[in-house]
């Protein structure tokens, strides 16, 4: 079974860029994270917003749920514009035949995501905060 | 063993997602500076980004050369080059149109036809002119502007996978956006499974391709569009000779080659171009494969393609001859 794993991280000075591990609710085991400097996420469901820049209609709310120091779900939430499933599901590269025929990656998936990232990364700020 | 270490990264970068997966010792490391040097190449070549390469030659259009770095350099004379060869299929002097576009996206409403054929003049490859030796650039009429959004993460790309062979890394592949490129094969010597996005059906994919040191490109009409009021799919692959979203009969076109400049620059043309005439062009380009996917959903594949593209079920594929 192909096992999605996405590694972000956060790059000190030049914004944008996150790594981070997503482990695999469904079955049951959380992807092992690579020796990347980390600092320690406390457990907890975290809410970031995005106001949506120039254009408002971007505006979305990410839920990011930490557990023993590893991301374990994100969702967005209110979303104004689309499907807020199907941009998860576009974000993470999900399609339906991936596990089925082995895909490692998509050619022509693209996604202007960055208000939901910076959802996400706001969301992973409030971690800090406690 | 060590030389299977494998480490991954997903990222925001160059107005997209940023995924990649590398195999090696210094695999980790690799992917921190390709990282790095993602953001570095967007700094120059991003027109959103004030201070750009692009952004001061597109501010100084009509009026003074702006000195600009070797990448910069490059990617516009490749961007030449493919411009030249297609006959200004691919123009990055459509940025006026571009702009005219997504603000009609805000909208939903088409631009005005004749705010359209007012802007046109200005897309014109030949208006931009490179000095090598200076490494300077000018773009010669006022209101000219450069958008590298056909040819831009094509040449990141292969800078990217430039610098993993630096971190002795054989085996990886990077995914700018869909921009897919692959490095070697997998460590268990099987070749990458690239899927290709069905271009009507979220969620699915429409067939696969196996890479090994190849770059999978593909310019489709689903990728950033919006429906106008009449409810017609309105894209975002400008025909630089109508300033309208081309339409060729296609909705999407995949390239396979070995560099990803070239696969993001003639994605594009091919795109714009149609199947009969993108066949010909393809004849004097070397090492280089299409998937043309029609607005009837049938796949056509050039014959190189033959063993390594498999469609999924349902799907009808044609071999090019």
């Amino acid at each position: 079974m192909v096992i999605l794993g996405i590694v972000i991280f956060l790059v000190v000075g030049m914004g944008g860029a996150l790594l981070f591990t997503e482990g695999e609710r469904r079955e049951g085991k959380n992807l092992p994270i690579d020796n990347v400097d980390f600092k320690r996420l406390d457990d907890g469901t975290y809410i970031g917003e995005y106001e949506g820049g120039k254009y408002k209609w971007r505006a979305n709310k990410a839920k990011v749920t930490i557990k023993s120091n590893k991301i374990t779900d994100i969702e967005i939430i209110e979303d104004k514009v689309s499907n807020t499933t199907e941009i998860k599901n576009k974000l993470f590269q999900r399609v339906i035949e991936k596990q089925s025929l082995q895909v490692d990656t998509i050619s022509g998936a693209t996604i202007t995501s960055k208000a939901y990232l910076k959802s996400i990364e706001n969301a992973l700020k409030k971690t800090k905060e406690k | 063993m060590l030389k299977n270490v494998e480490a991954q990264s997903c990222y925001y970068g160059m107005d997209t997602v940023i995924t990649s997966k590398a195999y090696g010792r210094y695999a980790k490391r690799a992917l921190k500076a390709a990282a790095k040097e993602a953001l570095r190449l967007e700094k120059l070549l991003s027109r959103f980004i004030p201070e750009s390469d692009i952004s001061r030659i597109n501010r100084s259009a009509g009026l003074n050369w702006e000195q600009i770095s070797d990448d910069t350099l490059e990617v516009l004379s490749q961007a030449g080059k493919l411009s030249n060869y297609s006959k200004g299929l691919l123009d990055i002097t459509i940025a006026p149109l571009v702009d005219l576009w997504r603000a009609g996206k805000d909208t939903l409403e088409i631009p005005d036809d004749l705010r359209i054929k007012q802007l046109l003049p200005l897309v014109d490859h030949k208006g931009l002119e490179l000095n090598f030796h200076g490494k300077a650039a000018i773009l010669h009429k006022t209101g000219q502007a450069i958008d590298l959004g056909g040819i831009g993460k094509g040449y990141a790309g292969d800078k990217l996978l430039k610098l993993y062979k630096k971190y002795d890394i054989s085996s990886a592949f990077v995914n700018i956006g869909g921009n897919v490129l692959t490095l070697g094969r997998k460590p268990d010597g099987s070749k990458w499974q690239v899927g290709i996005s069905h271009p009507r059906e979220e969620n699915h994919l429409i067939g696969t391709v196996e890479a090994a040191d190849k770059a999978v490109v593909t310019s489709g009409d689903y990728q950033r569009y919006f429906k106008d009021s009449q409810g017609k799919r309105q894209h975002h692959i400008l025909d630089p000779s109508t300033g309208y979203p081309a339409e060729s009969g296609l909705v999407s076109v995949t390239i396979v080659s070995d560099s990803s400049t070239a696969a993001d620059g003639l994605s594009t043309v091919l795109f714009v171009a149609g199947k009969e005439q993108g066949i010909e062009l393809l004849k004097n380009v070397p090492n280089t494969e299409a998937i043309f996917i029609d607005t009837d959903l049938v796949v056509h594949i050039t014959a190189g393609l033959t063993d390594c593209f498999h469609a999924v079920r349902d799907i009808k594929v044609k071999v090019l001859n």
